[in-house]
């Protein structure tokens, strides 16, 4: 009986080479749980070089087995074992310490200098939206409705009076849930919605961006012709001012982004599409990641400085000097390697 | 043989990518520094979604949670609380997919369900980059416009087509490229994989069935089929292993048994009768046998992939022939 044993298994070459080597994929199996499980650094010094070994011999199995096994089963499992075993050992999870340092201090800084022309376009398309709302408005006060919209609950229209919108800019209410309220609706007012599709949505070829940034940009010239017609232009710059330039300067600074995405796929030069994309959002998405920053100071400022601070000069004193703060960052930071 | 040969062999056929042949069934290979290539299957996008699902619904408890505490503990206004709910979710969101994905390396709580892993194109360690690029652009992929899906009907005509037209070029990016990576992983070089599961059944070939001494093949006996069947026939019998619990099931498990029996032996010309308590050491005897027969055939350099391998070597002959 022993003996035709030996025949029947001598004759089977991959049912010995699995005998001869099981021992070592099972304890290879271990391992890459226990990494999978607790991470990689709960490894002892002795298991760190067994899973080296082990996941070499278990690699080297594979390829034996490609060659000589037609069993199905054990071709399965050291494909899925050496696989495991591979993201265990070659695809570690990063060390994740000192990220938002360096994130603040180089990365960031350094992304919005290289994407400074595609910020620029950015401004440039608000601004453009800016005149042209502020020139229709003059032209024709019709367009008022026709650009902003008509919100049923807001006064600020044509027909408004000097001193409901003076009223409106000069308003104070100090109910902390009010607050809140107002920041959580800043958060999710046009502007950061704005903002999300502006990066977004460029990488869908620049156009929606642009469409997107004009467009906010003529609301805002209409508004603000709709204030000079009444004399009051400055008092709105003022309200503006204290949250609009941190937020505004983030909605551009998102488009930016976007255009930057557009642009890899609208023009990737020598690289391929794929790449252009890959390389260029890189700095994108930390440009958007700022913008989203800068959206969270701004509905920090509207929420609760606007109400809280009423004087003209104090508002453009405090929102100036805040953009400027933000182009202190800008500027400041190492270059990188 | 005539002047239009040539021709038609350098024209490239076009395809065009719905054309072609499917090919995520074809693994992704990422070759390590050992040089063994290691196989992956890119995950699906129905896997996907429904990890996605997942990932929803359990960031939407916690906004419910939220929102309870906040109409329990502080008597919020309906209002209020919608708009301070939203908000909650939009900063959860990405939050919480671009956490859990650093510290678990590509999986959030959907995806380890669903056993699937985020991995890095180039096989290295998944970097921060690529999970924060990724997880921002599923704003604009999948929830953005899924939330402006739901307030489709009170669009216009011509808003209507917009939204409809991005979710199509949305939707098109993944299905249009091998590895199925939407836009976001395009951009942080990521695609999805499964995680293989690593289960190693028992080898049938190495303990020798107690009929081995009776059932014995003869070469030419083995030369009828290849590996297609061989494997099928083990696929079968790891499957015999556990017997079904239901009378049913396990009477039609004899007959499907006693059927193959019948059709190898009447394909390979074995003479003797088989007795019904006998076919399973029948078939594991001859799955023995025949794997060793293929096996030595391939470390002789020829594959049989399936039993028409023979016609296949005839075909090849004649084509070779003058």
């Amino acid at each position: 009986m022993s003996e035709t044993h030996e025949a029947t298994t001598a004759g089977v070459r991959s049912a010995r080479f699995r005998a001869e080597r099981e021992a070592g994929w099972k304890v290879l199996e271990q391992l890459v749980e226990q990494v999978e499980k607790h991470g990689i650094r709960s490894l002892g010094f002795r298991q760190a070089s067994d899973l080296a070994t082990h996941y070499r011999q278990a690699a080297n199995s594979l390829s034996v087995a490609r060659e000589i096994s037609l069993d199905r089963s054990l071709l399965a499992y050291l494909e899925a074992l050496t696989a495991r075993a591979y993201l265990a050992v070659y695809a570690p999870p990063e060390n994740l310490g000192g990220l938002g340092r360096r994130f603040l201090t180089v990365g960031a800084p350094a992304a919005v200098r290289s994407s400074a022309g595609w910020i620029l376009l950015g401004f440039l398309a608000m601004a453009l939206g800016g005149v042209t709302g502020y020139a229709l408005f003059f032209e024709n006060v019709a367009w008022f409705d026709v650009i902003v919209g008509q919100a049923s609950d807001d006064i600020r229209g044509p027909s408004a009076t000097r001193e409901e919108l003076l009223s409106i800019i000069y308003s104070e209410d100090v109910n902390v849930i009010d607050q809140l309220g107002a920041f959580a609706s800043f958060l999710f007012s046009n502007n950061v919605r704005v903002a999300i599709f502006a990066f977004a949505l460029g990488a869908f070829l620049c156009l929606p961006t642009f469409l997107l940034v004009f467009y906010n940009g003529m609301m805002l010239g209409a508004f603000m012709a709709l204030h000079v017609d009444r004399g009051i232009g400055l008092d709105l710059f003022g309200w503006l001012s204290i949250h609009g330039v941190t937020e505004l300067s983030a909605i551009c600074l998102s488009a930016g982004a976007g255009f930057r995405l557009g642009g890899a796929i609208l023009f990737p030069g020598r690289r391929t599409r794929r790449d252009a994309l890959y390389e260029e959002s890189r700095d994108a998405v930390k440009v958007a990641l700022v913008a989203a920053l800068m959206l969270v100071a701004a509905a920090l400022l509207e929420g609760f400085g606007r109400q809280l601070i009423t004087s003209l000069e104090a508002r453009v004193i405090i929102g100036w000097s805040v953009g400027a703060l933000w182009i202190v960052w800008f500027a400041s930071g190492r270059r990188r390697r | 043989m005539t002047a239009r040969a040539p021709e038609t062999g350098v024209r490239k056929k076009r395809t065009w990518p719905w054309r072609r042949k499917p090919r995520s069934s074809k693994p992704e290979e990422i070759v390590p520094p050992e040089g063994v290539p290691v196989r992956f299957t890119v995950a699906g996008l129905g896997v996907r979604t429904a990890a996605q699902i997942i990932d929803i619904l359990l960031t939407l408890v916690f906004v419910a949670a939220f929102m309870a505490i906040l109409a329990l503990g502080f008597e919020a206004p309906g209002s209020l609380l919608v708009s301070l709910g939203a908000l909650f979710w939009l900063g959860i969101r990405a939050p919480y997919y671009i956490i859990t994905e650093l510290l678990w390396n590509g999986e959030t709580l959907g995806k380890r369900m669903m056993k699937i892993r985020v991995v890095s194109a180039d096989g290295r360690s998944l970097t921060p980059h690529g999970v924060i690029v990724r997880n921002l652009m599923k704003e604009a992929e999948v929830f953005a416009p899924g939330i402006t899906l739901l307030v489709l009907q009170d669009m216009s005509g011509f808003w209507q087509i917009v939204v409809l037209l991005w979710i199509a070029s949305a939707m098109a990016v993944p299905l249009l490229n091998r590895r199925r990576q939407r836009l976001g992983d395009l951009m942080g070089g990521t695609y999805v994989v499964h995680l293989p599961e690593a289960v190693l059944l028992p080898d049938l070939a190495a303990s020798p069935a107690p009929t081995a001494e009776r059932h014995v093949f003869q070469p030419h006996q083995l030369n009828h089929y290849g590996a297609f069947e061989l494997q099928t026939l083990e696929a079968f019998l790891h499957n015999a292993d556990t017997p079904p619990t239901e009378p049913v099931a396990s009477i039609r498990q004899r007959e499907t048994r006693a059927a193959i029996v019948d059709n190898i032996r009447k394909k390979i010309d074995y003479p003797d009768a088989v007795p019904p308590h006998e076919h399973d050491a029948f078939l594991r005897a001859f799955y023995v046998a025949q794997r060793a027969h293929l096996e030595q055939r391939q470390l002789f350099g020829e594959r049989r992939i399936d039993k028409h391998h023979a016609a296949g070597a005839d075909r090849q002959v004649a084509e070779d022939g003058p």
